[in-house]
């Protein structure tokens, strides 16, 4: 069963290579209670790779993650139990809708039918899909912003304790992202701790109290937002300081303002 | 610009050598040396001017249904060229191109080339007319090809298009598992043909207009001198191979307007959350994924179309047996054959839901991939089962032959049980993703299943073993009505155990399972014992025997 101290996820170790090539190499981190933690990285740094083995979908080479004490590879179901995830780009049950799809979601999960009918339809007007749940609009069909919030929906149904979520922000309309980061604040004032992954620095710069750092599959920073930002001006400065910055030089690529 | 598309797809091609390339290969160099040879060792003109419509008539089946049949994503999906500033027609115009370059259609050619061969030896001027005619035949086929290709994966799209592909489906089914059966006196003759061709009779004639035929004819005239009928024949030809390539060309042009957008209100069944149904099925984990499935079956096209394509065939197959006086005895069993071919077509559906496995995944309860396999057995079993029935009833009434009812309920009850959990165990053990659920736009996009098929094959008899054995000696008794109950236990103990071994394969290895789909054969592979134990090796050789039709865009 969870814990009351220590960390509300911890990654340690966590290592997986691809066909000789390591995605992940070694990642550790410790997500403290209530904070809200901005996983930041370069395109192919091994986030999703060490999410999906944070979350109990890929099974790492070499060490675990735990959620709130509970050890996600040695007690995967007590672990899923307080953990809700949105996973990036994958398929849903795409010929369901987004009210099916709760309404299925919940009673796989075990919630009694009245609970999920009426945390399902909360949902749906917060997230503003009710108007195309009663007009029958299967997933198949929605924007890929929609499937966002959808996935998301599912994430929150069963009031997990903490959150992963990869690359929420992407593909959703400014509208939502403002209702997206109201409801990451309530989970978190509530006590619930947030990870988040982007590769916007700003977005991660306004959001986030907690940033780290991972590219080539390790992690470069990890801490406050003020304790790893440092000296520099922005986040960003410090993601590039850390990552390295290709500068496109005077001559290269000049055709495109001739 | 056609250069450019022809280079992409020979270097997609030689990133994807794969064994079904190499079996078409083989069919395609036996044909055009069988061609050949039919052409140069027929004592005469006469004989191969009936022979080659016969030869042509079947390339163009083989081609039509050749590339569908054969489980292959495309090499140039149209979708990768949506965005480039081209007219979306010249697009597709050009995407035709690249078709004709491959071995394939190069065998195609030297095929075709038999006609020129025919025109020589009965003039010159039949040579000369030879060699257009056969260059147009050649462009009919190729286009032909990926004119049925395209129009199966635009049918997709719609419900009506759907039900035409489940029919032609059906058919093709029907033919190969029973087409012996109405071709078995058209083989005995086959061994006259090379010396005497078809001569007279509805098949000849048939043939003989067929637009495949005309090239032939045009040669004829030219031989005969009849030079008018001769560029009649010709012209036709022309107008057959400019008709087939324009309306391919349209086709095979990007889409873009938004998938499904053709249905019209509600789908069956949906209700929106704030207006509830009451409810029907109980609110457990069990009740959730039947709900869901039943749901999936319904409205997804691919999933559709494997439901109907079964039920389809096995009308055709009671036909076709009860059309012939040797088979009619058979017609009674086109319910179990239908059945038969449902657990074929379900032995891979965790491959058609793709990536969305994730969610059970991450959802793991205590019960979770139990109530995920057992809810699909169910809902597989309230689909497909009225179906099955119901042409059993049909057949046995129209034949007459009521003495097959015990045996028609033995088969179904053990059919449809252990069928039910062989399913569901090579949906587990040996799955394979096709192109991921929201991507995917042609018929066969949801993941190639040959392993399953040949698996499923020989074992289902085996696993029904029992109930076939109890109905042969128990009816020999004088007692036929007595198998049913052992057909019922059978069905039973098949669908319990073998779902058994699923679920609890699919609890211990969900993060496995999900790593198949979403990371493909090279990573999969790693995750999978080498000296494992059965059902390692099944999965192992499901893993490495089976195309990956992964996504590649669309």
């Amino acid at each position: 069963m969870a814990n009351d101290d220590g960390p509300a996820l911890e990654l340690v170790g966590l290592t997986k290579a691809f066909n000789g090539t390591r995605a992940a190499d070694g990642v550790s981190l410790a997500v403290p209670r209530g904070a809200l933690l901005g996983l930041v990285g370069p395109n192919g740094a091994g986030k999703t790779t060490s999410i999906s083995m944070a979350v109990g979908l890929l099974r790492p080479d070499a060490g675990t993650a735990r959620v709130l004490g509970v050890d996600m590879w040695s007690d995967p179901v007590g672990a899923k139990r307080l953990l809700g995830v949105l996973p990036d780009g994958l398929s849903l049950p795409e010929r369901l809708t987004g009210g099916e799809l709760l309404t299925h979601w919940g009673g796989l999960r075990g919630l009694e039918r009245g609970l999920v009918r009426e945390r399902a339809g909360e949902l749906l007007r917060v997230l503003e899909l009710e108007e195309a749940d009663d007009r029958g609009v299967l997933i198949a069909e929605y924007s890929t912003g929609m499937r966002k919030k959808i996935g998301l929906a599912t994430a929150l149904l069963h009031a997990p304790r903490v959150l992963v979520l990869d690359e929420p922000y992407e593909a959703v309309d400014p509208v939502s992202a403002r209702v997206l980061t109201a409801i990451l604040r309530r989970f978190t004032d509530g006590g619930g701790t947030v990870v988040v992954s982007s590769h916007v620095m700003a977005l991660v710069e306004g959001l986030a109290d907690r940033v780290a750092i991972i590219a080539r599959g390790r992690v470069l920073a990890d801490g406050t937002l003020d304790g790893v930002r440092g000296p520099d001006a922005t986040l960003e400065d410090t993601f590039v300081r850390l990552v390295g910055a290709r500068e496109v030089g005077e001559d290269e690529l000049a055709w495109l303002s001739s | 610009m056609a250069v450019v598309l022809i280079r992409l797809k020979l270097a997609l091609m030689r990133h994807s050598f794969t064994g079904m390339r190499v079996l078409g290969l083989v069919l395609a160099l036996l044909g055009a040396a069988l061609t050949w040879y039919l052409a140069v060792s027929s004592p005469g003109p006469r004989v191969r001017s009936d022979l080659l419509p016969l030869v042509f008539a079947v390339w163009a089946a083989a081609w039509a249904l050749g590339p569908t049949v054969a489980n292959g994503a495309g090499t140039l999906r149209s979708q990768y060229f949506a965005l480039l500033p081209m007219d979306r027609r010249r697009t597709g115009a050009l995407l035709l191109v690249t078709a004709f370059v491959d071995l394939g259609p190069a065998l195609t050619l030297v095929a075709s080339a038999a006609l020129v061969w025919h025109g020589a030896s009965l003039s010159a001027g039949a040579a000369l007319v030879a060699v257009p005619a056969a260059l147009l035949l050649w462009v009919s086929l190729i286009s032909l090809s990926r004119l049925v290709f395209r129009a199966l994966g635009a049918a997709m799209h719609s419900r009506l298009g759907m039900e035409i592909a489940s029919v032609q489906w059906g058919l093709f089914l029907a033919l190969i598992f029973f087409g012996w059966m109405a071709v078995q006196p058209a083989l005995a003759a086959t061994l006259e043909l090379r010396d005497r061709g078809l001569g007279e009779g509805p098949t000849g004639a048939l043939l003989a207009a067929l637009p495949t035929s005309w090239p032939v004819h045009a040669v004829d005239a030219a031989g005969a001198g009849a030079w008018g009928s001769a560029l009649g024949w010709l012209a036709a030809t022309a107008l057959t191979s400019l008709v087939l390539a324009s309306v391919t060309a349209v086709l095979l042009a990007p889409r873009v307007t938004a998938r499904g957008v053709r249905r019209r209100g509600r789908p069956p069944g949906a209700r929106p959350l704030s207006r509830p149904a009451r409810a029907v099925l109980p609110g457990t984990p069990l009740g959730a994924v039947v709900g869901k499935e039943l749901r999936q079956w319904w409205r997804d096209p691919w999933r559709g179309l494997e439901v109907r394509a079964s039920l389809w065939a096995g009308l055709f197959i009671g036909l076709l047996a009860w059309s012939s006086d040797t088979f009619s005895f058979f017609a009674p069993f086109a319910g179990v054959i239908c059945a038969f071919i449902m657990v074929l077509a379900t032995a891979n559906m965790y491959g058609h839901d793709g990536t969305a496995l994730w969610l059970t995944a991450v959802g793991q309860g205590p019960g979770t991939a139990r109530a995920d396999v057992r809810g699909r057995q169910i809902a597989i079993a309230l689909l497909s089962a009225p179906g099955a029935l119901a042409l059993s009833v049909l057949f046995i009434v129209l034949t007459g032959e009521h003495w097959a009812w015990p045996y028609v309920l033995t088969g179904l009850a053990a059919v449809f049980g252990a069928g039910s959990g062989l399913s569901l165990l090579f949906s587990v053990v040996a799955l394979s993703p096709g192109v991921d659920p929201q991507l995917r736009v042609d018929a066969n996009d949801s993941g190639d299943n040959q392993v399953q098929v040949w698996l499923s094959l020989l074992s289902l008899p085996v696993l029904a073993s029992p109930a076939v054995l109890a109905a042969v000696f128990l009816g020999l008794a004088g007692a036929p009505w007595a198998a049913v109950p052992v057909g019922v236990a059978n069905g039973l103990l098949g669908a319990l155990w073998l779902g058994r071994i699923a679920h609890r394969r699919l609890d211990g290895r969900l993060p496995e399972t999900f790593t198949r789909i979403r990371y493909g054969k090279a990573v999969a592979l790693q995750a999978v014992p080498e000296a494992g134990s059965l059902l390692d090796r099944l999965e192992r050789t499901a893993i490495s025997g089976n195309e990956e039709t992964r996504p590649q865009g669309s």
